[in-house]
């Protein structure tokens, strides 16, 4: 019943980008927007499969971005590795509890809600699973949001890494998982932008 | 709040398509989260249109959007140039000073051999921040100023896909958190840099809240049109 409202269902497909409607006549349908010259799709082209690719590329990087060391900080003479929870366990110590719940919202809490977000998006659409699609296009919505916000740890890092360079007094150094974390919020806000939520409605009867 | 109306679904027998295969976004619309067919109402200024099944954000008519957008967007570009180039903090250790921009965390990065991060960092500080002030610039510009031009479409696009990946207001919060990390070991000074990149930050939000890409599509439509049968 719901699908017989969609655009797709009574013949239009909409631009992605300028959102203006396009007729299809069954046979030769022109394969640009008339307005802004974007290639039409009804839905994004391969959007599960590709999704799911950034997805388990994401995953398994989320690995090495939190057993490696993220930064390390030198002072004097004593070098000293941080992973993510190291860095926040070191803010909790110091007091410094408002910014360490800042810093696991945005590092920890975010990207790992967002993997399991979008691996249910992607079951809920594979499977066809008959759900509250408002509910689920919400939860979207919300990880689409907060994806970028992820990237603070590795802003800090490079505000940190440049400032705190006084030769043999003090030194950081960004460390490996810098690289892997970064990849992480790249690569799940691909996959965020690969998932059509149509493809939600479209499965509802 | 105004909702689209969703009046009965038989549009062939109210708009017959003749031979051409487009139909004119102001006689139907479709939401762009859940592929509802829309007819699109025309919401007053300051409100919002919503979809009614999804609530997706459709419109959000604002005063005097192209006008306010071409300001706002000139203001950034102005303030673009001292929020890059001149110190945001600088922190003073035994004597040692030294002052970050936002060019010093990239360029150390890179020599630190971190040059993955050092490439995402120059992209969502500084790049992609610029080139979308420029193009917003140029779009809002260009319809201000009712002069068409080929391009306007590709800008307008691009400036939507590049939204999301100028982090500057991420930035600042990097800028917090690495000075409450500092605060216990440094004496910090903020520099004028960090004013002007937080007038950048609040010139930004106004921007985005000023730009409604669904009035900004139409004008682009509209002046486009014209300029075909002028020729």
């Amino acid at each position: 019943m719901k699908t017989e409202m969609n655009a797709l269902a009574q013949g239009f497909v909409r631009c992605h980008d300028c959102g203006c409607l396009t007729k299809i006549p069954a046979a030769n349908r022109p394969r640009h927007c008339r307005l802004c010259g974007s290639p039409l799709h009804a839905r994004q082209a391969n959007s599960l499969q590709r999704t799911l690719a950034l997805l388990i590329s994401a995953f398994l990087l989320y690995i090495p971005a939190n057993l490696y060391p993220i930064m390390t900080v030198t002072q004097l003479t004593a070098g000293e590795p941080h992973t993510i929870i190291g860095g926040i366990i070191e803010l909790i110590k110091g007091d410094m509890l408002p910014i360490a719940i800042l810093v696991l919202v945005a590092s920890i809490l975010v990207p790992l809600l967002k993997l399991l977000g979008i691996a249910l998006l992607l079951l809920c659409v594979h499977y066809r699973w008959q759900v509250d699609a408002h509910k689920w296009t919400v939860m979207y919505r919300i990880i689409a949001f907060v994806g970028r916000w992820s990237m603070l740890d590795i802003f800090m890092i490079s505000i940190l890494v440049s400032l705190v360079d006084l030769g043999g007094i003090a030194r950081v150094i960004a460390g490996p998982a810098a690289t892997a974390f970064a990849a992480v919020v790249v690569l799940t806000m691909f996959a965020a932008k690969s998932f059509d939520p149509r493809l939600i409605w479209d499965n509802q009867r | 709040m105004v909702y689209f109306n969703e009046r009965d679904l038989c549009y062939n027998s109210i708009y017959p398509h003749n031979n051409s295969w487009t139909m004119s976004r102001i006689e139907l619309d479709a939401c762009a989260e859940c592929d509802l067919l829309l007819t699109p109402a025309r919401p007053a200024v300051g409100d919002k249109a919503r979809c009614p099944r999804c609530g997706y954000l459709l419109q959000r008519p604002r005063k005097q959007s192209v006008a306010r957008t071409f300001a706002l967007s000139l203001t950034g570009l102005i303030l673009i140039l001292p929020a890059n180039l001149l110190p945001l903090v600088g922190i003073k250790v035994l004597g040692n000073t030294r002052d970050g921009t936002l060019w010093s965390g990239v360029l150390t990065l890179y020599r630190e051999d971190m040059w993955a991060i050092a490439i995402l960092v120059f992209l969502s500080s500084i790049l992609v921040p610029l080139i979308n002030i420029v193009l917003s610039v140029l779009v809002s510009g260009h319809l201000y100023f009712r002069r068409p031009n080929r391009y306007l479409p590709y800008w307008m696009r691009w400036l939507q896909h590049l939204e999301e990946w100028a982090m500057l207001e991420v930035y600042m919060l990097g800028i917090i958190v690495a000075c409450v990390k500092l605060a216990s070991m440094a004496d910090l000074r903020f520099g004028f840099g960090l004013y002007a990149f937080i007038a950048l930050l609040i010139v930004n939000a106004l921007l985005a809240s000023c730009l409604d890409p669904y009035l900004f599509w139409r004008r682009i439509e509209q002046l486009q049109h014209n300029h075909r049968h002028e020729n």
